[in-house]
């Protein structure tokens, strides 16, 4: 096991182990030597070295500790595509691989690929098999407060009141919120690129869409506190306003 | 019909059981037949705020494993009428509580015709806040003026409504805030959130603001809750939140700072 902070207030949690205890117990022993730095901070969960034997790895439980130990667990990525399922089903959100790897992972699914199929594909088609969600949704009509997750697996989260800060909300499609967005939200996260975030009042702590996500810090966009739509184009999410 | 009110708030030391003996002292008053249960389980301090710890006997956690009768284990207070006091066991921990033990006494509670079950809640939410919160079909939950109070508020909504008995059948716990060492002073030099702010946050209908005051200690020391200093701000406080709890529509004192009167201007 091994931290790293990538972004400001951001750690990636890199496996070496599937042993939960045995991660947690390492985990808090390094938060406990600067526990103000660690206090309620996001991690992402890097299984890429761990990839061949994450069956043995209890996700859930590792979810549990994480948030025991006072972090704030973000998604799993480094992980393949078949893996996917079982980890949404564990609670988590599969997130792309790290700036680092992901050129080497692209490559090598792109190789993959050409080499199981006899046509050439084009490039836009083997990068990324657009995922659609179900034209569903499913309404919430209490805040989700912090502490508490969320999670439409199939179609859009709609949610009448606010998400506190500390909160999750994660949806296969879209998720609109008629008040404040102040937690972490994740959209699209089978995939969907399309899936789109609209809220009355920008204030999350994390957004992503299909993986691709960003950190909202002090400052990251003047719509804080703003009505917004957050989208996709390409790789970046882009922080619209919405009226 | 019985209510069962909690008092509760994630974050230790906010002031629940101050709270949790001025409320249901206040109830009585009204005439309303009221018990208030200890849950802190190990620590119990309910009592001393009560001023009766020394007619403990028989505490909760007797009567939940049959040593005791209920009616041997409530302490009737003896300044207000209809004032009941359950005490926690000194010597047990947490995990003498059980989800049926709890239930029989507040069904006995219940069937003896009280109107008013109030259950002051641990801190943190583990297992005794759990049993606390469980049966309630009311929650005032106790929140200062700080981030991380208001943060563990939070949290403490959601598990209501998502984890007490209320919520599996389908139904809401009814939602009151009541923002307890409340200084205008440092609301205003920016060390404190102000009170708009916690409900923004929160989005929970205000039941009262208790500001800090000198007095709550007073009152503690003496085995006296709180509400019963009537010249206190914080007494009166708490007598308007009941006020309001019953029903009335009353304004909020006590939210600004005092004005210096010329007089106190010229020799206080
Ligand atoms: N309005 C107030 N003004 C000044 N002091 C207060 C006020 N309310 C509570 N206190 C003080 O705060 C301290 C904690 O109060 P109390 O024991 O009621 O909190 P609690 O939430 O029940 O704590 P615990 O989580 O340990 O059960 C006490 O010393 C009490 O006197
Ligand atoms: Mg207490």
């Amino acid at each position: 096991m091994e931290i790293k902070g990538e972004m400001s207030m951001l750690n990636v949690l890199h496996l070496h182990s599937t042993n939960v205890k045995e991660i947690a117990d390492q985990l808090e022993k390094k938060r406990d030597e600067v526990p103000s730095f660690f206090l309620n901070s996001p991690v992402i969960v890097d299984c890429s070295l761990i990839v061949e034997t994450l069956a043995e790895l209890d996700l859930a439980a590792l979810k549990q500790r994480l948030i025991d130990l006072m972090f704030v667990p973000v998604g799993v990525r480094g992980v393949e595509p078949e893996q996917q399922a079982a980890i949404i089903k564990a609670g988590w959100s599969v997130l792309r691989a790290g700036p680092k790897s992901s050129k080497k992972a692209e490559a090598a699914a792109v190789a993959e690929e050409a080499s199981e199929s006899d046509e050439v594909k084009a490039p836009a088609e083997v990068e990324e098999t657009p995922v659609a969600s179900a034209n569903i949704s499913k309404l919430i009509e209490k805040p989700v407060r912090s502490g508490q997750q969320v999670f439409v697996e199939e179609g859009d989260a709609v949610l009448l009141t606010h998400t506190s800060a500390g909160s999750e909300v994660m949806a296969s499609g879209s998720v609109h919120v008629y008040g404040a967005l102040r937690g972490r939200v994740l959209a699209g996260v089978h995939g969907d690129t399309n899936a789109r975030i609209f809220c009355r009042s920008l204030d999350a702590e994390l957004i992503a869409i299909a993986g691709r996500y960003q950190l909202l810090d002090e400052g990251d966009t003047d719509l804080r506190g703003k009505p917004a739509m957050i989208r996709l184009d390409g790789e970046k999410l882009i922080i619209e306003a919405l009226d | 019909m019985s209510k069962v009110i909690v008092v509760t708030s994630g974050k230790g030391g906010v002031g629940k059981t101050t709270s949790s003996a001025a409320i249901a002292t206040g109830l009585a008053e009204k005439g309303n037949k009221t018990a208030v249960i200890d849950f802190d389980v190990g620590l119990r301090n309910l009592d001393l705020i009560m001023g009766v710890e020394r007619r403990v006997v028989y505490d909760f956690v007797n009567v939940i494993n049959g040593e005791a009768t209920l009616k041997q284990a409530l302490i009737k207070d003896k300044r207000v009428d209809n004032l009941f006091i359950l005490p926690a066991s000194q010597t047990r921990d947490k995990d003498a509580l059980s989800q049926e033990g709890v239930e029989s006494v507040i069904e006995e509670l219940k069937a003896d015709g009280f109107d008013y079950i109030v259950c002051d809640s641990p801190a943190g939410i583990e297992k005794g806040a759990f049993m606390a919160l469980y049966f309630a079909d009311e929650a005032i939950v106790v929140t200062n003026p700080e981030v991380s109070s208001v943060r563990d508020s939070d949290r403490i909504l959601g598990i209501l409504q998502s984890r007490s008995k209320a919520a599996e059948r389908g139904d809401t716990v009814k939602e009151h805030l009541l923002v307890t060492r409340y200084s205008p002073e440092r609301v205003e030099g920016g060390d404190m959130l102000s009170v708009d702010d916690i409900v923004e946050i929160l989005s929970i209908p205000l039941l009262g603001v208790i500001p800090e005051s000198g007095s709550v200690l007073q009152a503690s020391n003496s085995g006296q809750p709180v509400i019963l200093d009537k010249a206190s701000t914080a007494g009166m406080a708490y007598s308007d939140a009941i006020d309001r709890f019953l029903g009335e529509d009353i304004p909020h004192r006590f939210m600004d700072i005092e004005k210096k009167g010329f007089f106190k201007k010229l020799f206080g």
